[in-house]
């Protein structure tokens, strides 16, 4: 009431205002401008009135946008992030609450759920581990993830090497700049190998070294752009010296084949038995590094002292039946390798069947060898004109021109069977190739020989292991015994399927290599610094995040917008400076005329 | 006329201006030589000039601008020169519709004055003389500073050796005031000795090393210890700041100064190894054959090179005569004809005439030369060969005789030839020259003949049916519309192929080529110089012998034709009596000489992580430090900072990474790759479960 009272009284007084100053403008002697001065005299008490009156407008509006949780993450980006009133921005990282200040920072995410309740949470930037995904206890989440990281995204290495194998990098990195980026492989203060990675590119990238050393030794990532050396991560490997293996030789005559491979593995400390016949059930025996026993008779016993037995094909079909049925009972249950010489006696024998034979007329090839994948340095080889026609169950190992298979292998049983056609290989190490002569004869044994069976602790850890966040690993024991991580003894959780699997959850402290014990073995794992490798840390959390978003999607409550009228009031600014303008527009006419 | 006028107006403009601005280029030549000589002087690039040069040319350009000149002033400038013009030139340029009587008067005059003016160049180029003389000087004033500065720069850094420039910045004892180094280098090296302020030290192999150290305070005992083992006590010369010693350097290495029981940081020694002489033998080939009739003698001709001087050089030449078992060897030492004064660089030439050396047809002479420098270090080329070629086998009829295929007079013909020109060369003296030229001649005769019966088997031309042919070849009736005869007699054929035997290609292209030596042989001849025939007749006939050789055929031996072996009584011996030989050995894999380091690596690593050192590891690097010591001892340069580093990490509490990284690296280059040895993989603990599982897998396969 006493508002409409009020309007109509700023109207009126208004009102009489306007007319006593039309009245003035008319009755005045100069008449020069007089419109103009009639609507500024209008414009100003007009204008007088409005701002006296609360002058407002009605709009129809989405009323109280529905509460949004948004949690902001590392490497999020604030233009992506849709300003909303009734939007609360949460952080549970230091370094995100100082580049966004309106974030409130959580202690936990166990905080943010329960203010959640039923909405869903948007995740902005690179999302979170597993671990913390784990800890929204399956709230619907809608993931807004950023740029795919730029640099390393995805990096693997063999980290158990033997003494003698190469180490080999391989990874992808994004170079979004417009320049090269080199990558240099460090080890031992030294740039072992390099690789240059084209500008605006994404590219997979493989790096090689022979480890000079065994132990553990720390590899370093480095890449170079406009002479800025960062590193990017480490590359730890543990590179163990060679346990030397059993060999049991058996010929049908004295050869240089048998001589040469028996000097070369009983130099490396190798334990070599051979047995060649010289006549009929009389054999020559050599023991180096082993003890003497009878080599007669091919016993369980005996065959159980060697890892491996090799022998041409002849010797093989020559056996006496008991000591043959040995040899395959050992072989197919104990998981005792056997290296074939194969040769065109035609019998078929077990060892054979899977390997048959092609001949080639002609003449008998020379040339260089291609041994798992790569291509033997030098030498140059008679390799005959026999070789082995692939058949289904096989693995072929050493290949000649045309991929002619010169060796090959399958799993007899337990046991590993190789089959080579290669009869003369003594001439390469005798040409002073031995380098290919030791590539060869040891791609053949690894592959035969009977696994070790003394090294009884296995174990893998998940993902990539970070200081300060829980690592969870895989030890891998027949027998139950107490686990303990540097120095401190661990829970260890059984595999409810897999009986001999135990999985422990650790949080490494600092960085660097950790120890794990378990019967008395020590094992080595290490736990990187949070900074290294970060390219690969993020790209797993948004994998990880993005697969969480799949299987919590929010559900499809179809929340009704509710439209409600807004009164809005008309900012009285202009009408000051309308009201400013005309009398300002009166006092100067008044001046000038 | 005022056309022309004008013209030649333009003309001395233009030349005006080229003068200006040659004398500009001349001008910034000189100011770019300047520069070039002081860059020289304060060792810069020289080739900074060139900009230099282009600035100062572009800048006078600039301000110059000489191309804006205006024909007036060229006027007013002949005005000033030649007075015959009368001060009238400017008038030729203003169009004569704007002047008066007078004027044109006046410029009628000047035009034709200025047609018969013939102006100089050298008002002109007044500017260039002056540019040209100061490029002159300062072109000698470059020379001088190039000649001058240059030449003490080389000698600088001969004196005291690029290598030494290489040396990390060293650190003294504090007690160490002062340090003048000495080094005498030995006697061959005709080297003057010098001084250095500087532990680090490289010397000649055998140079004597004086020390002289000054210390600011009284010190009571000194010595430099050498590579960990020798010391050499340092001597006081004077109230106890004064101390010297003095040692031969034959071996590098690295050394240590201790004042009063503290040692020093490791300084390197480097020494400079005497190479031997090289040697590069320009002529003769390796193996040079002298065919019979070309000159019996080798020039020897080789540069020989040290590093510091040649002491001598000699010739050991070898004559081998006789064959089979008959040959007998003679030994000769020649000297070269130039006198060794020590200098580092000789050319040198020996002719050897091999007459002088008794050398015969069929002989052969081996030599290598062989130097001695100044430090007696002797260095010798591989052996060369010399062989005279054996007429005496040549002439003979040993094989002829027993010859299959090619009929035996030809050869003798060439024989014929050849022992008739030696005859004739034999009978010079006493016969007319009439006689024999004519000789000569007919022998030319011979050889052409033989030549073309040679021709004959390859099929050429038959010369010989040449000349005038009797008409009446077709007039017998009987040989009517006998179109062969016909042709035969009334066409010209020339290379029958089938008069051609069928030769080998490779036998074809030798009678070829001895076809070709007859024809050079007949030329000489012909020419009247059996001398010079003799050497391809002698090829010829060698050839022809070989040819005779190709043609022989051997018969070989039958192969052995063992008994034949009765089945039955096969493996059937008896074996009871045969033992079963054991053998049995240990062979221990050689140990790794690597181990120590390899294990140092494990510990640095460790020690980046956490650098405290315990006992443990405190021993394993204290191996590595040994290893490292003995390679620094032989390789000072490289392992030398490794070394400090190692015992820096080794002596300090604190260890400091980029201590680590240095040895790390010095360890990676001394490591040898493994080789790669079979292994087998760990059986990983799964209760059993694989084996089963590959021995069902077994059992479901066929």
């Amino acid at each position: 009431m006493m508002q409409a009272n009020w309007n109509y009284m700023v109207i009126g007084l208004c009102v009489l205002l306007a007319i006593f100053l039309l009245w003035q403008e008319v009755s005045r002697a100069n008449k020069k401008w007089l419109w103009y001065r009639i609507i500024a005299v209008l414009i100003a008490s007009a204008m007088l009135a409005c701002i006296a009156l609360p002058i407002s407008y009605q709009k129809f509006d989405a009323a109280n946008p529905p509460e949004e949780f948004v949690l902001l993450t590392q490497g999020f980006n604030a233009d992506t992030l849709k300003s909303n009133a009734n939007q609360k921005v949460f952080a549970i990282d230091g370094a995100v609450k100082k580049a966004f200040p309106k974030a409130i920072l959580l202690s936990s995410l166990d905080e943010l759920c329960d203010t959640l309740q039923a909405h869903s949470l948007h995740i902005y930037g690179n999302g979170l581990s597993p671990f913390k995904l784990a800890q929204l206890d399956s709230a619907a989440v809608i993931f807004h993830p950023s740029e795919p990281p730029s640099g390393v995204s995805h990096i693997s290495w063999k980290e158990k090497l033997k003494a003698g194998q190469e180490l080999q990098v391989q990874g992808r990195y994004r170079n979004p700049s417009a320049q090269k980026v080199k990558l240099l492989l460090k080890g031992l203060n030294t740039i072992l190998d390099t690789v240059t990675i084209k500008p605006n590119a994404q590219a997979d990238f493989d790096l090689t070294t022979l480890p000079k050393t065994t132990g553990k030794v720390v590899y370093t990532l480095q890449s170079v752009l406009d002479a800025d050396t960062i590193t990017l991560g480490s590359i730890p490997v543990q590179t163990d010296a060679i346990k030397p293996l059993k060999v049991l030789m058996l010929s049908a005559s004295p050869g240089f084949e048998v001589r040469f491979l028996k000097n070369w593995l009983s130099q490396n400390g190798y334990a070599v038995a051979v047995r060649s016949a010289i006549s009929k059930y009389k054999y020559n025996s050599e023991f180096i590094n082993i003890p003497q026993f009878s080599l007669d008779r091919l016993t369980p016993p005996t065959l159980s002292k060697f890892d491996i037995v090799m022998g041409d094909l002849s010797t093989f079909n020559t056996l006496s039946a008991a000591d043959a049925s040995s040899l395959k009972q050992e072989v197919e249950n104990k998981g005792l390798g056997v290296i074939v010489q194969a040769d065109s006696t035609g019998k078929t024998s077990w060892l054979q069947k899977d390997f048959p034979l092609d001949k080639l007329s002609g003449k008998e090839v020379v040339s260089s060898l291609i041994i798992d994948g790569k291509k033997s340095a030098s030498a140059q080889l008679n390799i005959g004109n026999t070789f082995i026609r692939y058949q289904n169950g096989t693995q072929p190992l050493v290949t000649g021109p045309q991929n002619r298979i010169l060796a090959g292998g399958s799993i007899a049983g337990s046991g590993k069977l190789v089959v080579t056609t290669l009869g003369n290989t003594y001439t390469s190490a005798l040409s002073g190739n031995q380098q290919d002569y030791s590539a060869l004869w040891s791609a053949l044994i690894s592959k035969a020989a009977r696994r070790d069976t003394s090294i009884q602790n296995t174990f893998s850890v998940q993902g990539l292991p970070v200081v300060g966040e829980p690592v969870q690993l895989q030890v891998a024991s027949g027998k139950t015994s107490a686990v303990s991580i540097n120095g401190e003894t661990v829970a260890i959780e059984q595999n409810p399927a897999i009986p001999f699997e135990w999985n422990v959850n650790y949080h490494p402290a600092r960085s660097g290599w950790q120890s794990l014990v378990q019967n008395g073995k020590t094992e080595w794992w290490y736990a990187f610094d949070k900074t290294d490798w970060d390219g690969v840390q993020n790209t797993a959390k948004i994998a990880a995040t993005d697969k969480y978003a799949l299987e919590n999607q929010p559900g499809h409550i179809v929340t009704k917008q509710i439209h409600q009228k807004l009164r809005i009031e008309v900012p009285k600014i202009y009408f000051y400076i309308l009201l400013l303008a005309a009398c300002t527009f009166l006092w100067v006419d008044r001046k000038l005329f | 006329m005022a056309e022309q006028a004008l013209y030649k107006i333009n003309a001395l403009r233009h030349r005006w201006i080229t003068y200006q601005v040659l004398a500009d280029a001349a001008l910034s030549a000189a100011i770019a030589l300047l520069a070039a000589g002081l860059f020289l002087l304060l060792g810069w690039i020289v080739w900074f000039a060139f900009p230099v040069f282009w600035a100062s040319f572009g800048l006078m350009l600039a301000l110059h601008r000489p191309w804006r000149v205006r024909n007036s002033k060229i006027a007013g400038f002949l005005d000033k020169e030649y007075p015959e013009l009368q001060e009238s030139t400017g008038l030729l340029l203003l169009p004569a519709g704007e002047l008066n009587v007078l004027q044109l008067l006046a410029r009628s005059k000047a035009e034709s004055v200025l047609y018969n003016l013939e102006v100089e160049h050298k008002p002109f180029a007044k500017r260039l003389w002056r540019s040209v003389l100061l490029l002159a000087l300062s072109a000698l004033f470059f020379m001088a500073v190039k000649i001058l500065y240059h030449s003490q720069h080389h000698k600088w850094t001969r004196g005291i050796g690029i290598a030494e420039q290489k040396f990390p910045m060293e650190k003294i004892l504090p007690q160490i005031d002062g340090i003048e180094l000495t080094i005498t280098p030995p006697a061959y090296t005709r080297k003057t000795k010098r001084e250095q302020d500087r532990f680090n030290l490289s010397a000649e192999e055998g140079a004597t090393v004086a020390w002289q150290i000054k210390t600011n305070v009284a010190i009571k005992n000194a010595f430099l210890l050498f590579n960990d083992k020798e010391r050499i006590s340092l001597k006081n010369t004077g109230d106890g700041t004064r101390w010297q010693a003095a040692k031969a350097i034959t071996q590098p290495g690295f050394y240590q100064v201790s004042i009063d029981g503290k040692l020093s940081e490791l300084y390197q020694v480097q020494v400079i190894k005497d190479a031997p002489p090289v040697i590069h033998v320009k002529t003769p080939k390796p193996s040079t054959y002298i065919d019979a009739g070309e000159a019996p003698q080798v020039n020897i001709i080789t540069s020989l090179t040290d590093d510091y001087g040649i002491a001598d050089a000699l010739i050991i030449a070898t004559v081998a005569k006789g064959r089979g078992e008959g040959v007998k060897f003679k030994e000769y030492k020649l000297n070269f004809s130039t006198a060794f004064a020590g200098q580092p660089k000789y050319d040198v030439q020996k002719l050897i005439s091999l007459p002088a050396l008794n050398m015969e047809p069929g002989d052969e002479l081996y030599f290598y030369v062989d130097a001695k420098d100044t430090h007696q270090q002797q260095s010798r080329t591989d052996v060369f060969t010399v062989a005279l070629q054996d007429t005496a086998e040549l002439l003979s009829m040993d094989g002829v005789l027993s010859g299959a295929n090619l009929k035996p007079e030809f050869f003798r013909s060439e024989r014929q030839i050849i022992i008739d020109a030696e005859k004739l060369l034999k009978d010079k003296d006493s016969i007319s020259v009439e006689k024999f030229n004519a000789r000569s001649n007919d022998l030319g005769i011979d050889q052409k003949l033989l030549r073309l019966r040679y021709g004959k088997f390859l099929g050429e031309e038959d010369e010989t049916g040449e000349g005038p042919k009797s008409s009446d070849g077709v007039a017998d009736p009987a040989d009517f519309s006998n179109a062969a005869k016909i042709l035969k007699e009334y066409t010209d054929d020339h290379d029958k192929a089938e008069d051609a035997q069928f030769f080998e290609p490779a036998i074809k292209a030798q009678l070829k080529a001895t076809l070709t030596e007859m024809w050079k042989a007949e030329l000489q001849l012909r020419l009247y110089k059996p001398q010079a025939a003799l050497p391809f007749a002698y090829k010829a006939l060698r050839l022809l012998k070989d040819l005779q050789q190709k043609s022989r055929s051997y018969v070989a031996k039958t192969a052995y034709n063992p008994t034949p072996i009765k089945l039955d009584k096969r493996l059937t011996g008896e074996l009871d009596k045969v033992i079963q030989p054991i053998n049995k050995q240990e062979i221990k894999p050689g140990a790794d000489q690597f181990e120590g380091l390899k294990k140092a690596v494990e510990v640095l690593e460790q020690l980046k992580i956490r650098p405290v050192l315990s006992v443990a590891d405190n021993r394993v690097l204290q191996v590595a430090n040994q290893q490292l010591s003995v390679r620094a001892s032989a390789q000072p340069g490289i392992y030398l900072t490794a070394l400090s580093a190692m015992r820096r990490i080794l002596s300090v509490q604190k260890v400091n990474i980029t201590d680590i990284g240095i040895v790390e690296r010095a360890i990676q280059k001394t490591l040898a790759a493994p080789k790669l040895m079979p292994s087998t993989d760990g059986q990983s603990a799964d209760m059993g479960l694989s084996r089963s599982y590959y021995k069902n897998l077994k059992q479901a396969k066929p």
